[in-house]
């Protein structure tokens, strides 16, 4: 029995003692295999899936060598029967192989005839292959790369691809480290990506993840096609890009719904890709409108279902996915995995924060009690609406005025979900609402006015879920939200993780109606931050006053420490 | 043949018989009478079934190549054909009584040549004539072809017709290489094959066992594998207890555990359907589990005093039964028409415990070693030819290493004192106990280790397992505080308990979930009465509940204006007119009911069934009686008088009663063309719809169909036989 930092589990899980002395040497070695599942403050737990097992195969590492650091490190003896299963999983990497052939182009290669049959008489694999050559080898339909990749996938008999990725139209872009340096974990981040080919890097809110993305564009030195969520979020792609790189302003496009510039480096957002007329995806085309070296998918876990398809076809082009949260209510994160490539650099939110790269934060749950009269409306309420009313209440109005009025010292964000609700919280703080309808001209106006400190408080819908840039935003109130959805609780509050000048440590309130649907979701939602070991302190709405004043001074202490 | 077997051990020494004795143990119990009996009972059938049983593929060829000697065969004839290391082998042999001294030569006991069979080792019968192998030298194209496809047995072939065969076949037989068995059948006699053979009755005499080959491993690793795999067993028999208490499965009509269950079993367990049957199967035999009296599968009051022992005890409780049964868990879904079901009827297999011990016997012999399983197979098939069987071993090894009796598919230190009977030292080995948990901030809370049974316990109802193994992973939901609630905890207990076991403060959030759930638990409280008592008169109640008369009915005010009890309403209304109130009734939706005048039962009619009395004939009707009669007996003097109809039910108790009674019946039986003809039987019981009885007629047990018993009456009335 050793007296290692892991346990590992007979599900496959992997326990990571984070207080051990070895715990830090041995997340290292571990993280090249297994996948980081949550990241609370005292166990990690990772999980063994044949995914990561693959990865780690792709990577060169052996089974031998998965296995001798799980015994290294283990507290209790691993269990006989998942190692055994490590070392099959392992071995069935690379018995298929996906190479380029000098006369038939693509084929699929097997020196197993007997994996080589099981797979071509499966009916969802059959269609996408072409005669066969001799025993070994059978030709790939062009274009169905990605499609077999991941049917391959799902049947458990991954594909090593020696087919290999098209180096695009070059296209001279180097760092323009002026001022400033590339961090290290964003160096390691972009080098991990660039060593495995394709992949997603998942970083927190306020890491840099653009910095990544334009390190991978200094490794591949070739025309990029960045995929970003809106507009706005295109605009600060293009303005970080000209200020961390050597591109020039003629060199980078915009093709969104207002402006259609094909260059070097197009910034597009998911919305014009996924607009159809009458039908068909006319701007899909894109995709093929210059010879990418590079595809980047900022904030990947929102990547549209037509993306997705459109992506399956490209699998020879180098593409890098970058999220905070790749966390899908709808379970889809195993297809971006295997569409995009798998997680190449993946660190633990509050690892940055220790490193000072991301503000300190402290999440606040505001327990609301309803007025016997909202409770009663509540009870009686359809289902359907039942959430809207829980969460647009006067008396949530009331409180989350009484928030921003506290703070009106601070840069405050509302957030919300209800248009109704955000104009009248607006009309009455008198402060600019942003929405939907809100041109972009404007949005962008108002975002340079509240970056300025001209105004200090606005209040947003989930336009400004993602992507939007507010270095100094101290304060989110939110409001309401969509319904149960972690990634969106984790991204608003990664909206005052950029790090303040002061050190101060950044507030996220939620305000959640007591005893209805409200507080249901709020567990739903909170639950990826505290798995990411943001723990939530829970106050009453009556205990605000208090709890303001005594919140405001230990953020002050906390920065004096840390500037110290 | 017989008499002189039993002088062949009429003339053993002591010593001789001791070790007779102690190679065929089966002899002993009874203790023979005399010799004479110890002769026939060593020569019967299955005695010397379970002799060769015993022996090793050496042995058993050696045998095999004597009976294929004529008796009385000299020890050289024997050697000849065998070879001469088999002198060993002849003594064991005799010493085992399989062959026995007559004179200076042997003899095989007759049953022993019956059951080797007629053509041992592939060999025909003996030829009548002599042969002259130099003519093979002659012989024509084809023919040593025709005679070495029968050389090696079955000593058998077919051609379309003897007399009309081909040319070559023709010149055998001639020659009598062959004999016609038939017109089709052709035999090669035994001589002819021997000569063919070299003079061998064997290809190859396998004369030592096959050393076992296999991956060398060391002994530390594999104990530390063995541990996981014990603490990991333990772990999967607490688990299945467990969820098997929360939902038991309902046992098959067959008796057993159904598939969709087994599926379901192992799905929580989180693995494969074998293991799960298996590890059903052990506790099973342990006792921990029952299939109760409503079919249910449920742990016993057994499992509850196995979980206060410690693990080794435990582990060694279940292993010792596991090594002793004579059930196969391996055959659980393995039928050939249906699946056979565990902890069902069908999993019993002869010899299975003597393969295992055997087999474990030599995994002792091979330390630090994982051996291959085709290596260990034909090891085992030198060691028991006749008892070995490959999938058996398979399953064995698997099940070993499930219960850490192997680790890393090799011997641990604590399969060989179990074995071996050293003390086992698995409580050292198993990682210390921990008495406490983490808890984190996404309320979730850790076990770094296997926990106190006190506190697995408590966990165990306060949150849901997230994931098992070396540590516990639970999760605190609104759910799994409410069930805590439901058993009786109270905030402020969970509180205090989380609080005492944690080494990492209880987080805020957790806090608040708990004094949530405890705010909101109970505030609806559901209870039983059978009758209420209302009244908007508060005064009336409060002057009900302190009537002296009205005490002993226990009436609970739940409200200002209403009482319950626990009373018909029938009753309570009575009561309380007694007391001189006056109340009136009401129905479900309070609507007034008026009382009913006369009073009715609630249930249907059931009256009791009529037996019938005789009642005293009229003179004329016992005349008109026995004029009927005559005339019948002339019409139908052959015809046996038909048994009275009875119904269904009434066939059924009448049926019960005479089994219980122990009488003889008449019952008048429908055959598949609806004639009906009597039969006097003895009922014995019923199974199945169907009756089982002796019949006279012909004195055997035969089943009848219950629905094709038109009748039955005592025997009495039926005519003599």
């Amino acid at each position: 029995m050793t007296d290692g930092p892991l346990i590992v589990q007979s599900d496959k899980t992997i326990l990571l003692d984070v207080d051990h002395i070895l715990s830090d040497e041995c997340r290292r070695q571990i993280a090249s295999f297994a996948e980081l599942e949550k990241s609370p403050e005292h166990i990690h737990t990772y999980r063994l899936t044949p995914l990561g097992l693959w990865n780690a195969r792709a990577a060169g590492l052996d089974a031998e060598h998965v296995i001798d650091i799980l015994l290294k490190y283990s507290r209790f003896a691993v269990p006989h029967a998942l190692l055994v299963d490590i070392a099959e999983t392992m071995s069935r990497y690379g018995r298929l192989r996906l190479e380029a052939h000098p006369v038939h182009g693509l084929t699929l290669v097997s020196h197993d005839p007997a994996v080589l049959k099981e797979v071509t008489r499966g009916k969802k694999i059959a269609p996408m292959l072409g005669l066969q050559i001799d025993d070994e080898t059978i030709i790939v339909h062009p274009g169905q790369r990605g499609f077999l990749k991941q049917a391959l996938l799902k049947l458990g008999w991954p594909a090593e691809d020696f087919a290999g990725y098209v180096d695009g139209e070059a296209h001279e872009i180097s760092l323009n480290q002026d001022g400033w340096t590339i961090r290290r974990y964003q160096e390691l981040a972009a080098e991990g990506f660039w060593h495995g080919g394709s992949g997603v890097v998942v970083l927190p809110c306020g890491a840099g993840k653009t910095i990544v993305g334009a390190a991978a564009m200094a490794h591949a030195k070739a025309t990029t096609l960045i995929l970003v969520t809106n507009t706005v979020a295109a605009r600060q792609w293009r303005d970080e890009l000209l200020k961390r790189t050597s591109l020039h302003e003629d060199e980078i496009g915009e093709y969104s719904g207002s402006k259609k510039e094909i260059r070097p480096v197009t910034i597009a957002t998911y919305q014009v890709l996924t607009t159809r007329k009458k039908g068909i995806y006319t701007h899909l085309d894109l995709f093929d409108a210059i010879d990418w070296g590079l595809i980047i998918y900022d904030e990947v876990h929102l990547l549209p279902a037509p993306v997705f398809r459109f992506t399956a076809d490209i699998q020879s082009r180098r593409r890098l996915g970058l999220t905070a949260t790749l966390v899908r209510e709808d379970g889809m994160e195993g297809e971006v995995f295997s569409l995009i490539g798998p997680k190449r650099y993946d660190v633990p939110w509050k690892e940055i924060e220790q490193q000072g790269y991301i503000a300190p934060a402290d999440c606040v749950e505001v327990r609301i009690n309803l007025t016997d009269a909202e409770r009663m409306h509540y009870a009686t309420a359809e289902q359907e609406d039942r959430y809207r009313f829980c969460s647009t209440t006067e008396t949530k109005r009331k409180v989350a005025i009484a928030l921003a009025r506290k703070h009106k010292d601070e840069q405050v964000l509302i957030i919300g979900q209800y248009i109704d609700q955000l104009d009248a919280l607006g009309a009455e703080l008198g402060v600019p609402v942003i929405k939907g309808e809100t041109p972009i001209k404007e949005r962008e106006e108002l975002f340079n006015l509240y970056r300025a400190g001209e105004i200090t408080c606005l209040v947003v819908s989930k336009v400004a879920n993602f992507s939007i840039d507010l270095p100094d935003a101290t304060i989110a109130i939110q409001v309401s939200g969509t319904f149960g959805s972690r990634q969106e609780e984790a991204q608003r509050l990664g909206r005052i993780l950029r790090p303040k000048a002061d050190g101060r440590t950044a507030r996220f309130y939620s305000l959640v109606a007591r005893d209805t649907v409200d507080q249901d979701f709020a567990q739903n939602r909170q639950r990826f931050l505290a798995e990411q070991g943001y723990a939530y302190r829970i106050i009453d709405a009556d205990d605000i006053e208090d709890d303001i004043e005594d919140g405001i001074e230990d953020g002050i202490e906390d920065g004096i420490e840390e500037n110290n | 043949m017989s008499s002189s077997f039993a002088d062949a051990l009429r003339a053993r020494s002591d010593q001789e018989i001791l070790r007779l004795f102690a190679a065929r143990p089966d002899l002993l119990s009874p203790v023979p009478s005399d010799l004479s009996a110890l002769a026939a009972r060593a020569s019967s059938m299955p005695s010397i079934m379970r002799a060769r049983d015993a022996l090793n593929k050496f042995e058993f060829d050696v045998l095999t190549a004597a009976a294929t000697l004529a008796d009385p065969f000299t020890q050289l004839e024997l050697l000849r054909i065998t070879d001469k290391s088999a002198k060993a082998v002849l003594a064991t042999l005799e010493e085992r009584a399989l062959v026995y001294a007559d004179g200076e030569k042997f003899r095989l006991p007759s049953n022993v040549r019956a059951l080797i069979g007629e053509n041992p080792a592939g060999l025909g019968p003996h030829s009548v004539q002599k042969i002259n192998f130099d003519l093979l030298e002659s012989a024509p194209q084809g023919a040593l072809d025709v005679l070495n496809k029968m050389v090696w047995g079955p000593p058998r072939g077919q051609v379309a017709d003897v007399k009309r065969a081909n040319p070559t076949i023709t010149w055998l037989l001639e020659n009598k290489f062959l004999i016609a068995f038939d017109s089709q059948t052709l035999l090669l006699p035994r001589e002819v094959a021997m000569h063919l053979r070299g003079g061998k009755v064997f290809k190859e005499l396998q004369q030592s066992a096959p050393s076992v080959s296999g991956v060398a491993r060391k002994q530390k690793a594999v104990d530390l594998a063995a541990i996981a795999n014990i603490s990991t067993f333990i772990r999967w028999s607490e688990e299945l207890t467990h969820h098997w208490s929360d939902e038991p499965p309902t046992a098959l009509r067959s008796g057993g555990l159904g598939v969709r269950d087994l599926k379901r079993t192992a799905e929580h367990l989180g693995v494969d359907e074998t293991c799960a049957a298996f590890v059903a199967e052990v506790l099973f035999l342990g006792g921990l589990l029952v299939i109760d009296t409503d079919d249910q599968i449920l742990p016993t009051s057994a499992f509850d005093l196995w979980l206060t022992k410690s693990s080794e005890d435990r582990w060694q409780s279940l292993v010792t039964l596991w090594l002793e049964t004579s059930r196969v868990a391996g055959l659980v879904g393995k039928g050939d028409s249906k699946s056979v079901a565990a902890l069902g009827p069908e999993l019993d297999r002869a010899g299975i415990s003597g393969l295992k011990r055997a087999l474990l016997a030599l995994l002792t012999t091979i330390p630090e070693i994982d051996p291959a399983l085709t290596s260990l197979q034909e090891r085992m098939k030198f060691e028991m030819p006749t008892r070995t069987n490959n999938e058996y071993i398979t399953w064995i090894l698997r099940e070993a290493e499930w219960l850490g009796i192997t680790g890393q598919g090799a011997l641990s230190t604590f399969g060989r004192a179990l074995i071996t009977g050293g003390e086992l030292g698995i409580e050292r080995a198993l990682p210390e106990p921990v008495d406490h948990i983490l808890i984190q901030a996404d309320n979730s809370a850790i076990a770094p280790g296997p926990l106190t049974l006190e506190i697995a316990n408590e966990m165990g109802t306060l949150a849901d397992i997230e994931s098992r193994g070396g540590a516990t992973v639970y999760r605190f939901t609104e759910s799994s505080i409410r069930r805590a609630l439901d058993h009786g905890k109270t905030g402020e207990s969970i509180r205090e308990f989380l609080k005492k076991t944690s080494k990492t403060p209880v987080p805020q959030p957790l806090e608040y979930l708990i004094s949530d759930v405890a705010k909101r638990h109970g505030r609806l409280r559901v209870g039983h009465a059978n009758s209420y008592i209302r009244c908007e008169d508060e005064g009336l109640i409060l002057q009900i509940t302190h009537d002296k008369n009205l005490e002993d009915l226990r009436l609970r005010k739940i409200a200002p204006q209403v009482l319950i009890a626990d009373v018909e309403i029938s009753e309570l209304v009575v009561r309380l007119r007694d007391a001189h109130y006056l109340p009136a009734m009401e129905n479900g939706t309070g609507i007034l009911i008026s009382a009913p005048a006369i009073r009715r039962a609630k249930s249907r009619p059931r009256p009791p069934r009529i037996i019938t009395e005789n009642t005293a004939p009229t003179e004329k009707i016992i005349l008109a009686a026995v004029r009927a009669l005559r005339a019948g007996e002339k019409a139908t003097s052959h015809k046996p008088r038909e048994v009275p109809r009875t119904t269904a039910n009434e066939t059924l108790d009448m049926l019960n009663q005479f089994i219980e009674e122990q009488a003889s019946i008449t019952i008048g039986y429908a055959d598949s063309n609806g004639g009906v003809s009597n039969r006097l039987v003895d009922p014995l019981s019923i199974s199945l719809g169907t009756l089982v009885a002796r019949d006279h007629a012909t004195g055997e047990i035969a089943q009848f169909r219950i629905p094709r018993i038109t009748g039955v009456s005592p025997a009495q009335s039926a005519p003599s036989e």
